[in-house]
C-alpha cells in the first residue's frame, strides 16, 4: 500500500445563508458609495444648517425665539419631506437599478431571488434608517446646546423612531415598487402615486389611526414628552406592519418575475 | 433519449416561452442534455437561444412546459441547482468599483463558498486566467480580453458540472479566441458544456452536439456529424489549373457521367453534385481520372455536404419555407 498516496479533495461545502450576507454587505458598501445618497446627505445638512441660520436671523432681527421642540420638529419634518424623493429613488433602484446583464451574472449564482431581495431590501433600509438616526441625532443635539431646551431625552428618542417607522415603510415599498416594474421612470411614477394615494386615504381614518400628517404635526408634543408611549408604540408597529406587508409583496412578487 | 431518463443534466418538455402575450421566443422546446456533451446552441438572432438559457438557469419562467437540471426542476429560487452551474452572460456586467480579487470573492460568497474554500480557490485562478497583474485594478478599466478572462474565472469558481457560456468567443481578438477555444476543449474532457454562438466554425471546433433554433423552434437536436452528414451529401467543390480547352474538355466528359447530377465551373471552380445512392469513391476515382487524362491538375478539394455552416443555413431555410407543414413534428418530418 502506498503509504504517500493523497487522499481526494473534500467535496466543496456551502453555506445556504452566505449569499444573502453577500449581497448585503455588498450593497451597502455600494449605497454608502452612490452619488444619490452623498446628495441626500448633503442636502439634508444644508437644509439643517440654512433652517438653523433663518431661525438665528430672525431672533437677531426680532428678537423672537422658538423653542426647540417646535424648532426641532419642523426641522425633521422638513427633512423628511425634503428627502422623500431621494430616498424614493434610492429605495426604486435597489433591485430595478441592477436591471439586465448586471443582475445576470448575480441570480445566475447560488442564490435564490428570496435572499436577494431580502438582502438588497435590508441594506437599503439600514443605510437609510441609519443615516436619518444620525442625522436626526445630530439635530437633537444641535437644538440642546443652542437653545433652551425643552426637548426631553425620551421625547427625542420617541420622535425619531416614530419618523423612522415611517420611513421604514417608505422604503420597503419603494424597493418593492421598483422590483416588479418595468423601468425607473416608471417605477418612480407608480411609487408617488402610491404614496400620495395612501396619505390620502389614510387622512380618512378614524379617530384612533392618526394619519402621517398628524403625527408629523404632533412631533413638537412628542419632543417635548408630552405623548402616550402605548399610541406611540402602536402606530410604530402600524408602520413596520406596512413596512412587512410591503417587503412581503416584492419577495413574492418578485420571486415570480422573469429579469 | 426518454425526457424522464435518469442522468440527464438538462431537460427541456415542451418549453414555451411567451412576453407580455405579445412575443412567443421559444415554442414546445423538447431536448436533453446528456452528461459529457458539449452542446452548440445555433442559431439566427431572434431565435430564442438566450431565452432557452435564461429559462435552464430559472432567470425566466415558462410560460409552459418544464425545465429539468441535475433531475431537478428549476425555478428561481433552485440557488442549489445554480450551485452547480457556471455561467457566462453575453456582455458581463460587473458591480461598480470593483477589483478582480474583490469581485470573485463576491462570486465565490453568491455561491455559498466558506473562506477556507473560496481564497484558494481565487488565489488559484486569478494567474490562470492571467489577470495577476490586474488582480488589483478597477474592473472598469479592463478591456474585452481581460474581461471575458473574469468571466470565465467567475464561471469557473465554483468547480460547476455545467458550463453554459453565451457568446463566449464575442469581441475576442485572434489569440484570445484561440485561447478560449483551446479551453473549451479543456474543459470538455471532464464537464457538460451548452455553448450558444453565432461562430459556427467555433462549434464545429468544439462542441459534438447540435441544437438549431428558428424563430423559437427547435428545428434540429443531435450529434454534430448528424447535422453536417444530413445534408448535401456527396457534394464537392474543386479547384483546378490547366489549360482552359482541357478544363472545358473534361467538364463535357464528367457531365455525361450519369452519377454525376450538376457539374458547374466558375473561375476554374468545379462545383460537383452527385447522387445520394452512389458510391461517391467509385465516381470521384471516374473524375480523378478524367483530370488526369486531360493533363488537368487539383489544386484542392473539399466536401461541401459536411460543412456545418450550409447545413446549418439549410435547416434553416427549409423551416422558412415549411409553413403549414409545421403543424407536424418538425424533426421527423426534416429528417
Amino acid at each position: 500500500m502506498d503509504s504517500t498516496a493523497t487522499a481526494p479533495p473534500p467535496a466543496m461545502r456551502f453555506n445556504p445563508i452566505l449569499p444573502y450576507f453577500a449581497v448585503l454587505r455588498t450593497d451597502f458598501g455600494q449605497t454608502l458609495q452612490s452619488w444619490v445618497f452623498r446628495l441626500w446627505v448633503i442636502v439634508t445638512l444644508i437644509t439643517a444648517v440654512g433652517y438653523w441660520l433663518y431661525k438665528f436671523g430672525i431672533h437677531r432681527e426680532v428678537g423672537l425665539v422658538q423653542s426647540a421642540s417646535e424648532q426641532t420638529g419642523i426641522l425633521l419634518r422638513t427633512i423628511g419631506l425634503v428627502t422623500l424623493a431621494f430616498v424614493s429613488l434610492i429605495s426604486i433602484v435597489a433591485v430595478g437599478g441592477e436591471r439586465g446583464t448586471v443582475a445576470d451574472s448575480i441570480l445566475s449564482r447560488g442564490i435564490s431571488r428570496h435572499q436577494y431581495f431580502l438582502a438588497k431590501w435590508h441594506s437599503r433600509t439600514a443605510v437609510l434608517l441609519g443615516m436619518f438616526s444620525v442625522l436626526s441625532l445630530v439635530v437633537l443635539l444641535a437644538y440642546h446646546f443652542l437653545l433652551e431646551p425643552d426637548v426631553t431625552f425620551s421625547g427625542g428618542i420617541a420622535a425619531t423612531l416614530l419618523a423612522m417607522a415611517m420611513l421604514a415603510a417608505v422604503v420597503a415599498w419603494g424597493v418593492t415598487i421598483g422590483a416588479l416594474s418595468n423601468g425607473t421612470v416608471i417605477g418612480i411614477t407608480i411609487f408617488w402615486l402610491v404614496l400620495f394615494g395612501s396619505l390620502f386615504l389614510m387622512s380618512y381614518l378614524p379617530e384612533p389611526f392618526p394619519s402621517p400628517g398628524y403625527m408629523l404635526a404632533q412631533l413638537r408634543s412628542i419632543l417635548r414628552g408630552n405623548y402616550d408611549a402605548l399610541h406611540v408604540v402602536k402606530v410604530m408597529a402600524i408602520f413596520l406592519g406596512i413596512a412587512i406587508v410591503g417587503g412581503t409583496v416584492g419577495l413574492v412578487g418578485y420571486s415570480r418575475k422573469d429579469v | 433519449m426518454p425526457a424522464d431518463a435518469p442522468g440527464l443534466v438538462v431537460e427541456t418538455s415542451h418549453l414555451t416561452k411567451i412576453y407580455q402575450d405579445r412575443h412567443i421566443a421559444l415554442n414546445d422546446l423538447t431536448l436533453a442534455v446528456e452528461p459529457g456533451a458539449v452542446l452548440g446552441l445555433l442559431g439566427p438572432n431572434g431565435a430564442g437561444k438566450t431565452t432557452f438559457l435564461r429559462l435552464v438557469l430559472g432567470l425566466h419562467r415558462p410560460t409552459a412546459g418544464h425545465c429539468r437540471v441535475f433531475g431537478l426542476g428549476m425555478h428561481p429560487n433552485a440557488a442549489e441547482l445554480r450551485r452547480r452551474i457556471g455561467f457566462i452572460p453575453t456582455n458581463p456586467q460587473f458591480p461598480k468599483g470593483m477589483t478582480p480579487i474583490e469581485y470573485l470573492d463576491y462570486i465565490a460568497r453568491l455561491f455559498g463558498m466558506t473562506r477556507q474554500a473560496r481564497k484558494p480557490k481565487l488565489a488559484k485562478l486569478i494567474p490562470a486566467v492571467n489577470l495577476l497583474p490586474q488582480s488589483g485594478q478597477p474592473i472598469a478599466n479592463f478591456t474585452p480580453v481581460m474581461t471575458a478572462r473574469l468571466a470565465v474565472a467567475a464561471s469557473l469558481i465554483n468547480e460547476p458540472e455545467l458550463l453554459i457560456w453565451d457568446e463566449p468567443t464575442h469581441g475576442l481578438d485572434i489569440e484570445a479566441r484561440r485561447s478560449m477555444l483551446d479551453l473549451i476543449k479543456t474543459l470538455a474532457a471532464e464537464k457538460t458544456m451548452i455553448l450558444s454562438s453565432h461562430n459556427l466554425s467555433d462549434i464545429d471546433e468544439v462542441c459534438n452536439h447540435a441544437a438549431v433554433l428558428s424563430k423559437g423552434h427547435l428545428i434540429f437536436s443531435g450529434t454534430l456529424q448528424d447535422l453536417k452528414g444530413r445534408i448535401r451529401k456527396n457534394h464537392y467543390e474543386m479547384d483546378l489549373e490547366g489549360d482552359q480547352k482541357a478544363i472545358a474538355k473534361t467538364i463535357g466528359q464528367i457531365k455525361t457521367l450519369k452519377e454525376v447530377l450538376s457539374c458547374t465551373l466558375r473561375h476554374r471552380r468545379l462545383d460537383l453534385r452527385l447522387a445520394d445512392d452512389v458510391a461517391n469513391t467509385g465516381v470521384l476515382a471516374m473524375i480523378l481520372q478524367t483530370l488526369f487524362d486531360n493533363k488537368v491538375q487539383l489544386l484542392c478539394m473539399r466536401t461541401l455536404g459536411m460543412q456545418t455552416e450550409s447545413a446549418y443555413l439549410e435547416l434553416v431555410e427549409r423551416e422558412d419555407q415549411r409553413g403549414f407543414a409545421r403543424l407536424y413534428d418538425p424533426l421527423q418530418d426534416a429528417a
